[in-house]
């Protein structure tokens, strides 16, 4: 049983009156634990991908299946819910909340999440912010650490609700390229021991090579889909 | 929940120099609305205090037509014998003194100089216990039954330049039918100078025995009206004694009426009525500045944070949580305002209430003026209670939660993947 089936999903933008077609019937799927990268160049469809596995967005034609229900026409609220329990979310602009600390940044999905008490949930976030190499860093605001750091603050708070896929746009376009290394092999590192599915677009080469998947996109269709070992 | 309240407490304060303009807007609308609720509670109950004890007592009973024609102060609709109704009306619980009295027409003379003034005539043991004039005496000594004399109010005397100790001439109209007056002239020692406080009152009355009045308009034991004070102000035992004394009055050979302050300062009532809808439009306007103020700073965070709103759906907040958390901010925001905004007022309000306004600070046209709407001279007091308090904060809080949810609306309408988008 795949996580995520794709079937014949298309995606039209409308802009005025012409419309705009991002994505042309792609089919694949994705099986839990898969490291996988969507890469492409810049208008191939990637983020419009990760956007409607990620229930941001929902398709013009086709249909989606997480854990092989139809999701394609859930409601909003429907949507939302699935995000809270099943995806998390790292951004390439990090996109923490500024007047929140990084621990309780971290700690604001568990507690959407619900049904945890205090205590568990704080040596929850306690321990995965120290595995993520930031314990030192807890009580800081995003403004007080550095682009990496507050990456890795995403990166656990994508993590603590033990989600069954992690989507990543980016995720590292806003690091150099040291930091962009750390933080994928700290990705790779967390797949590896949470067989955490892990979902990300990128059309840098360096990027792409941690992946043990590629489909590439070029103009709304699958151009290649290559596995690694 | 807890955590939405968290997150909207701290996000008020994001961008300080805003939030401050705002709350500045809800505390100085909210700190006017109390001042204005004050000054009218103070003008109100100062006028009407003034009106019941210096000018009408609580009721007044009159003989049938004589309140249809109470501006011509008539002297041929009389009681009789007033003494006989004494023992009945004091029969309940709540009046505490009765007395007789007879308005009339008169005029001062003093050389060539002549004042119109009301005269009343009064029980000078009596009317202390019922008004404060004898209480207000600024100069000589109350009236005495036994004696000629009068008292007349401090403005009066200043306006013809009278003083304690002077005879003066008084013209009492003693009958006013058609075009033919009647009048008896009289010449009359000033033994006592008051200031009621009453500008009505201070400025056109002479007060003098009932006795001496009886004998001076030929009226033998008749009285134009039988004035009832009660053990208290309240409105409740306004009603309930002037129904009670209806009542009684009703079996009587004699036909009298029954007439509260409320209906002889009717005039008042309907200027205070009007004022206060006036006011609350005023009022109205400038919570909807205030709450305008509260739109524009909520529509300002939406669109600062769109990116962070879409961040939020992105881990799965629902529309009515967004909405919630938006809501909480202009509570917070309400709540803030309001606590300065009471606190402002109160501090006001409260030296209102203590040291009170000086009408003449305004100047002279607007003591003037003043003096013709209310019943109050000199200095007027606020009045000050916490429920106007506890209101105002309730009304601050719920203007700015409804003036929040048009920006919390905005915000739940956002498209996630726009919003993300959003630099």
């Amino acid at each position: 049983m795949s996580l995520i089936r794709l079937e014949n999903i298309s995606k039209i933008y409308k802009t005025g009156k012409v419309d705009f077609p991002a994505l042309k019937e792609i089919s694949f799927s994705i099986d839990k634990g898969e490291f996988l990268s969507i890469a492409g160049p810049s208008g191939s469809g990637k983020t419009t991908i990760l956007n409607i596995i990620g229930c941001l967005d929902k398709p013009s034609d086709g249909t989606l299946f997480l854990n092989d229900t139809d999701i394609s026409s859930k409601k909003s609220n429907e949507l939302a819910n699935i995000r809270r329990y099943n995806i998390g979310f790292i951004f390439q602009t990090f996109n923490l909340i500024p007047i929140l600390t990084a621990f309780e940044n971290v700690e604001f999905p568990l507690i959407l999440k619900g049904n945890m008490k205090q205590k568990d949930r704080e040596l929850l976030v306690e321990e995965i912010l120290t595995e993520v190499g930031l314990k030192d860093f807890m009580y800081r605001k995003p403004s007080e650490m550095s682009g990496g750091q507050q990456q890795r603050v995403a990166i656990a708070r994508a993590l603590i609700k033990q989600p069954q896929m992690i989507l990543a746009d980016e995720p590292t376009a806003n690091l150099d390229s040291k930091n962009g290394k750390e933080i994928l092999q700290l990705m790779l590192q967390m797949n590896k021991r949470t067989n955490t599915t892990f979902i990300f677009s990128t059309h840098d080469r360096m990027v792409m090579d941690f992946a043990l998947r590629i489909i590439t996109l070029k103009d709304g269709h699958i151009h290649r889909d290559d596995k690694r070992r | 929940m807890f955590t939405l309240l968290k997150l909207a407490f701290r996000n008020v304060f994001r961008a300080k120099k805003r939030t401050i303009i705002t709350f500045s807007s809800v505390s100085v609308g909210l700190g006017l609305l109390i001042i204005s609720i004050c000054l009218m509670n103070g003008l109100d109950k100062q006028s009407i205090s003034n009106i019941i004890h210096s000018q009408t007592s609580h009721l007044k009973l009159f003989k049938t037509g004589y309140f249809d024609k109470k501006d011509e102060i008539p002297l041929n609709k009389t009681i009789q014998n007033p003494e006989q109704y004494y023992a009945k009306i004091k029969e309940h619980p709540k009046v505490k003194e009765v007395e007789s009295r007879i308005l009339f027409g008169a005029s001062l003379i003093k050389g060539m100089d002549e004042l119109p003034c009301l005269g009343v005539a009064c029980e000078p043991e009596s009317d202390p216990k019922i008004l404060n004039i004898k209480d207000s005496l600024v100069a000589g000594t109350w009236i005495d039954s036994k004696k000629s004399g009068m008292v007349i109010g401090a403005d009066m005397a200043d306006d013809i330049d009278l003083k304690v100790g002077d005879n003066v001439t008084i013209r009492i109209i003693t009958s006013s039918k058609g075009e033919d007056l009647t009048w008896n002239a009289l010449d009359m020692e000033i033994v006592g100078l008051f200031n009621s406080g009453n500008p009505a009152v201070d400025s056109n009355r002479i007060i003098v025995p009932l006795k001496f009045a009886q004998e001076a308009i030929s009226i033998g034991n008749e009285v134009t009206e039988i004035v009832v004070c009660l053990t208290n102000d309240n409105e409740d035992t306004l009603e309930e004694t002037k129904t009670w004394l209806g009542k009684i009055f009703k079996n009587t050979d004699e036909k009298i009426e029954v007439y509260s302050w409320k209906d002889l300062a009717s005039t008042f009532l309907a200027i205070s009525k009007t004022k206060t809808k006036s006011s609350a439009i005023i009022i109205m306007i400038m919570l909807f500045i205030a709450s305008i103020g509260i739109i524009n700073t909520m529509l300002m965070a939406v669109l600062e944070r769109t990116r962070e709103i879409g961040m939020l759906m992105a881990l799965g907040m629902k529309k009515r949580e967004i909405m919630n958390l938006f809501v909480f901010e202009g509570a917070f925001i309400g709540i803030f305002g309001s606590l300065l905004g009471c606190l402002l007022g109160g501090l006001v309000g409260w030296y209102l209430e203590v040291k009170g306004w000086s009408i003449s600070a305004f100047g002279e046209t607007y003591e003037k003026i003043a003096q013709a709407a209310y019943p109050i001279k000199d200095v007027f007091y606020g009045d000050l209670t916490f429920n106007v308090l506890l209101t105002t904060f309730i009304f601050g809080v719920v203007i700015s939660v409804i003036a929040s949810l048009y920006p919390a609306r905005k915000a739940t309408k956002l498209n996630p993947i726009e919003a993300l988008r959003h630099i």
